[in-house]
């Protein structure tokens, strides 16, 4: 006669009566402070407070709309720089502004002027016409143009066979 | 039993499950300062957790290892590990939950790496085994179990547990040797009590298959 599932379930019921012996648990009890003990003096001053700090950071509670505050912030600066409509300053853009403001400076102007007459400074350049120095207008409304001599490096023939 | 004859077996476990809640419930607020003062440092209240939930964590690994020894060093190691991270313990769940998910995992990860070299060590019967009703009834009655002794029962019984997978030895042991409802299992090893359902389900036809062997002797 093969066991029913009841029977089944009544014989793995008689498993609690399988016991450890008499006092087992208070003798298990002072060897789980003797190792308690131990692995405090064998951890490191850097482990223990390590794992204070640990605790530290799980007991502190921050309130849960705290969570969503921050994760709104994030949407909302994502959403910001997504749509271009914000954005942390490029480093072009960067230098770009601070060559304008270079060349606001009275000192800089002098040197870009084709027009400086250089005898004011008791000598006239060498070779007159070349345009060594480019004629750049600082201009409040737009970045400066960047000019490369008189017509782009690329135009010219760099070999001639 | 003669509640078994009155009663189908879902609304016994039904009361089991309303006793059991009411068990936990007076549990839980006693836990509940007793995890508060241990999270302030005060050791003593720690031990009282132990002397509390011991029994009810050895058996589970004992039944989990088949295994005197290594229910031993798990118990231990499921204390420690307690100990350590009671400051994250936040109250979410009850402590009874926490501490059985605890030993319910590690003994899964125990087992799974100890794989199949290992020997049973089996704690003692204890003689008041002989004075179970349902004992008396599963001895009297005409089934094999008659003929066996108890020592030969008890090895048997350990052994058909042993053929089951880790997982479906988990759900047996809290439902069928500690009597816990469906619904604390399911919490305890995180997944919906169906899943606890069908892998009872499956692990007592296993189990009937295994302890077929009883017949055929």
């Amino acid at each position: 006669m093969m066991l029913d599932e009841h029977q089944v379930q009544e014989l793995l019921r008689l498993k609690r009566f399988e016991q450890p012996p008499p006092g087992y648990f208070d003798r298990t009890l002072e060897e789980f402070h003797r190792r308690q003990r131990a692995e405090l003096l064998r951890r490191s001053a850097a482990q223990i407070w390590f794992d204070r700090l640990v605790s530290a950071l799980w007991s502190f509670r921050m309130p849960t709309s705290a969570y969503g505050g921050a994760f709104g912030i994030f949407v909302v600066l994502l959403t910001l720089m997504g749509t271009g409509t914000w954005g942390p300053r490029s480093d072009e853009a960067l230098s770009a502004s601070s060559f304008v403001r270079t060349l606001t400076r009275p000192a800089a102007r002098l040197a870009l002027n084709k027009d400086l007459d250089w005898s004011d400074f008791g000598q006239r350049p060498v070779i007159s016409n070349l345009n060594l120095v480019p004629a750049i207008q600082p201009s409040d409304s737009s970045l400066p143009r960047y000019v490369l001599d008189r017509h782009p490096v690329s135009y010219e023939a760099s070999f001639n066979f | 039993m003669l509640f078994d004859k009155l009663l189908p077996a879902a609304t016994l476990t039904e009361i089991a499950a309303i006793a059991h809640k009411m068990e936990e419930s007076n549990f839980v607020d006693d836990d509940v300062a007793l995890v508060s003062r241990t999270q302030a440092g005060d050791t003593r209240a720690f031990d009282l957790l132990w002397q509390k939930y011991s029994p009810r964590i050895y058996s589970l690994v004992y039944n989990m290892t088949a295994n005197h020894e290594d229910a031993n060093d798990l118990l231990l190691e499921v204390f420690a590990k307690a100990y350590r991270s009671i400051n994250g313990f936040r109250g979410k769940s009850s402590f009874y939950t926490w501490i059985h998910a605890i030993a319910v995992n590690m003994t899964i990860n125990f087992v799974k790496k100890r794989g199949r070299r290992f020997q049973m060590s089996l704690d003692d019967l204890d003689s008041n085994i002989q004075n179970d009703k349902e004992f008396i009834d599963l001895t009297a009655t005409n089934t094999p179990i008659r003929e066996v002794d108890l020592s030969e029962l008890q090895q048997r019984l350990n052994d058909a547990m042993m053929k089951l997978s880790v997982e479906h030895r988990a759900v047996v042991t809290m439902f069928d040797i500690q009597g816990m409802p469906h619904a604390e299992i399911a919490k305890i090893l995180g997944i919906p009590e169906a899943t606890v359902r069908s892998r009872l389900f499956y692990a007592h036809r296993q189990l009937q298959n295994f302890l077929e062997e009883f017949r055929k002797q």
